[in-house]
């Protein structure tokens, strides 16, 4: 059968079997495609960690485990928080993750600052701000407090 | 026109670097019997096995295989994955459909006595397939390490263990030890996501292969003028597939969604569960079980197992017509009537 011209542009002329058929099986090809397809992606798409939800506040140790001058590196619903108890601002915590790369910074009691390992970004105790090194901000701040003699830091 | 140019160009470039218009003009361009009957089994067999695959590189994305960890994994495939139930439901419902179609395709190709010279390595390497296929079954129903999985395998590698002479080495080995254990869950998992599916994908490029080369044999009885006419591969019998996987895949998809697999209480070694029965392609074997003495069953399906590997080489008569081959065909009734029968017992 010779092919016949797609009418279906056309206003007022009828479409031909072969362009109904056609568009046919595109829709059905397509729909299928879709339907296997979703499921899968929404199969790999990762659900809800069941970790401590945003806001909770969870504690992460004794305050006279952290003298003037310490700091330690502690899980707060699975985020890594950086705790430093410093001489002029009190405790403070910071998001442990180096805005540079994702590194896991550590403190340097020693030298006073915030250190990472990877590229040497340094970080003020105090504040979170840069001092030195490649990092392009600050590390974020974590809401600390002191309760009873427990440090708690608010997961972010 | 520059888009067709910009193809075409493409189309090229790949052709003067791996002449796959030669290859596939070898497999899709030849002409098949116009009369052959396979009822697309085979063919929708390998598409479950495809599926399998699929869904099966899927699951493990989630899976942990450990007797701490796998039940859990599970639970969270069902409950919080997206769409983890319909992956785990699809994934176990074209296992068993799989092995319907398989079956089902050997009993065409018995039937239609196309396992005959020159075809008999292409039927002994699909009896192979087969024993893999139902190797997949045994070794994916521990993973889920439910109370079922645990004492389905427990019971069905102490079968092995019944095996005359090699029977408590062959329990050992299959175990990883004298119980089953978390070696036991690693073994099994190692063997059905790796060995099984490397070796079967490798046996079943061989079977396609001598497929292609015997070609599909028209079944007996069919006229001369008819048994000579031929029509294309492709597409004529490719999209014919493609409607049957297509249906394949809407009975897959309706079954995992009415019925979803199902997950039992976590595995406990200290407490057996009252009726642990086991897939119910081994239920003619656990209902034998019951009837006859455990050696008895165990030898007499290593000769029945060896018979059906052996039937083109036992049955050498050139002769495909049904008259000819009544005792063949009346065997294969009575002991398929038995094997049902036996399945429904063991089911009730």
């Amino acid at each position: 059968m010779p092919d016949q011209p797609s009418q279906s542009s056309e206003p007022g002329r009828p479409t031909s079997r072969r362009t109904f058929i056609q568009a046919l099986v595109g829709f059905s090809v397509v729909a299928s495609l879709g339907g296997v397809l979703i499921p899968i992606i929404a199969y790999l798409w990762p659900s809800a960690q069941r970790t401590a939800t945003k806001g909770e506040r969870v504690t992460v140790g004794d305050e006279k485990d952290l003298p003037v001058g310490q700091g330690k590196v502690v899980s707060a619903g699975d985020k890594p928080v950086i705790v430093v108890h410093t001489a002029q601002a009190g405790v403070k915590a910071y998001s442990a993750v180096c805005t540079h790369l994702g590194c896991i910074v550590e403190w340097q009691p020693s030298r006073g600052f915030i250190q990472c390992p990877c590229h040497d970004g340094r970080f003020n105790p105090a504040t979170g701000a840069v001092i030195s090194g490649p990092p392009p901000q600050p590390l974020p701040p974590v809401q600390v407090s002191i309760e009873n003699g427990k440090i708690y830091v608010e997961v972010g | 026109m520059h888009k067709a140019n910009w193809t075409t160009r493409t189309g090229q470039w790949f052709e003067e670097r791996a002449h796959v218009s030669e290859v596939v003009e070898g497999l899709l361009h030849v002409d098949i019997p116009k009369n052959a009957q396979t009822f697309y089994l085979g063919g929708l067999a390998l598409f479950f096995f495809a599926v399998q695959a699929i869904t099966g590189i899927l699951l493990s994305l989630y899976y942990r295989g450990s007797p701490e960890e796998a039940y859990d994994s599970i639970l969270r495939i069902m409950n919080e994955v997206h769409f983890g139930w319909l992956i785990r439901s699809i994934h176990a419902w074209s296992a068993n459909l799989m092995i319907v179609c398989v079956v089902l395709h050997m009993l065409r190709v018995f039937v239609q006595a196309a396992y005959k010279r020159s075809r008999e390595a292409t039927w002994v390497v699909g009896a192979l397939l087969l024993v893999l296929t139902l190797g997949f079954g045994f070794t994916g129903y521990l993973l889920p390490w439910d109370q079922r999985a645990f004492w389905a395998t427990t019971v069905g590698t102490e079968i092995a263990g019944s095996v005359p002479l090699i029977g408590p080495q062959a329990l050992e080995f299959l175990r990883g030890g004298a119980e089953v254990t978390g070696i036991t869950l690693t073994r099994f998992q190692g063997i059905h996501m790796l060995v099984l599916p490397l070796s079967l994908a490798g046996l079943l490029v061989v079977h396609l292969f001598l497929v292609h080369l015997h070609g599909l044999a028209v079944p007996p009885g069919t006229p001369p003028e008819k048994a000579t006419q031929k029509m294309p591969f492709w597409p004529n019998y490719i999209l014919d597939e493609l409607i049957a996987w297509y249906i394949g895949l809407a009975i897959l998809v309706i079954l995992a969604s009415m019925f979803p697999a199902g997950l039992e209480a976590a595995a406990n070694p200290l407490n057996t569960p009252a009726h642990i029965k086991p897939e119910w392609y081994f239920l003619f074997l656990y209902q034998s079980l019951k009837l006859a003495p455990r050696t008895l069953v165990i030898l007499g399906s290593f000769v029945g197992l060896s018979i059906v590997f052996l039937i083109p080489f036992i049955d050498k008569s050139p002769s495909r017509e049904p008259k000819q081959r009544l005792g063949w065909l009346i065997a294969v009734v009575v002991v398929m009537t038995a094997i049902a029968g036996l399945t429904v017992w063991g089911a009730m």
